[in-house]
């Protein structure tokens, strides 16, 4: 396992510092092809729903669409929408699961 | 450099000066301006700390892990991929699929930075983040004086990452004495929607993330957790084929 983790930690730390650098130390985005900008606008959204959806609706690796979590989460994103400020809707998400948590027992 | 960016990535946090008039200010600044995010970094640095332990890593390890990649998302992939003996050749893979946003936000905030010398760049890209890219778009779409806006950004990433990295240090150690009922690992998929809810005004982008997320939901069950790796190409797809048929 060690030998392995540490690989995998070198290989983690190169692709994160050279995905960040990419543009900002190393290449001009202006000489790249059109398409390829085009499509890493859509990569955040895309990432970050790919993560988020299933921390929603599958919690617990089942599919579950009545579970706590997507109606704190529903929560959060009425907050996010509404105020645009990180904390405060982070907070509301929480403080609805543990509520949701505590009403339910 | 588009406004519209900008106005999509970045959240209302109060600007304390909008023109900061020297490097320490604008220094300060910075590390005042993150301060509320701080709400959802800490506790996920914390539950990103602890992770790689419960995946069979040291706590060593994982803290070394933060200190070279000091991300996120990066870091609980690899947490989830080293739990299911993954090899190695993929678990850099799925690392390197979470990671493409990077070149995104690279490739966006390169002109605000063309003017600084190479350690400058290398230094503040070693520290960006998404919290800290919106921050930044969000500073720099801003009116007044942007000569200093990077050293508002290394306030901002310096700030992010003690934090983060203490935080991860604290959940590497004694993350197994939190109960299970704080039910802190939901700070992780909470961190992520505020950053994806923004970006959801806008049709195509919204197009590639309600396709991502039912493709992540409908691969759940693919061997080594390759449903995000999955899902975030079948999104990053359809969010351009979407835009494509459009402008025709």
């Amino acid at each position: 396992m060690t030998s392995t983790a540490w690989v995998v930690i070198a290989g983690v730390g190169a692709i994160t510092f050279l995905t960040r650098a990419s543009f900002i130390v190393f290449a001009d985005p202006r000489r790249f092809p059109e398409w390829i900008r085009k499509a890493l606008t859509f990569v955040p959204a895309a990432v970050l729903s790919a993560i988020v959806v299933p921390g929603l609706v599958m919690p617990l690796g089942e599919f579950d669409p009545a579970n706590l979590r997507l109606a704190a989460g529903i929560a959060a994103i009425y907050a996010a929408a509404r105020t645009r400020n990180a904390f405060v809707a982070i907070l509301a998400g929480m403080l609805s699961l543990w509520a949701l948590q505590w009403a339910v027992g | 450099m588009r406004p519209t960016l900008h106005s999509r990535l970045a959240f209302d946090t109060p600007v304390t000066d909008p023109s900061p008039p020297t490097a320490r200010h604008a220094f300060w600044t910075g590390c005042r301006d993150i301060a509320p995010v701080l709400a959802g970094t800490v506790p996920f640095g914390f539950v990103a700390g602890v992770a790689p332990v419960g995946a069979g890593m040291s706590p060593t390890e994982s803290i070394v892990l933060s200190v070279v990649a000091f991300s996120g998302i990066a870091q609980l992939v690899v947490a989830q991929l080293v739990a299911v003996q993954s090899p190695v050749a993929l678990t850099l893979v799925a690392a390197f699929i979470v990671s493409l946003r990077f070149l995104m936000y690279s490739a966006s905030i390169a002109p605000h930075l063309a003017h600084l010398p190479r350690r400058w760049r290398a230094l503040l890209a070693f520290l960006m983040t998404d919290q800290g890219f919106a921050m930044a778009l969000q500073r720099a779409g801003q009116p007044g004086d942007h000569r200093f806006l990077h050293f508002h950004a290394l306030g901002v990433g310096l700030t992010l990452y003690m934090s983060w990295q203490s935080a991860v240090v604290a959940g590497a150690i004694l993350g197994a004495q939190v109960p299970a009922t704080w039910s802190l690992d939901f700070v992780v998929t909470l961190s992520f929607l505020v950053l994806l809810v923004p970006l959801l005004r806008r049709r195509a982008e919204l197009v590639a993330a309600v396709v991502a997320g039912a493709v992540a939901l409908a691969a759940a069950g693919l061997p080594y957790r390759l449903a995000i790796v999955t899902a975030s190409l079948f999104g990053i797809a359809a969010g351009v084929a979407y835009d494509w048929r459009t402008r025709r």
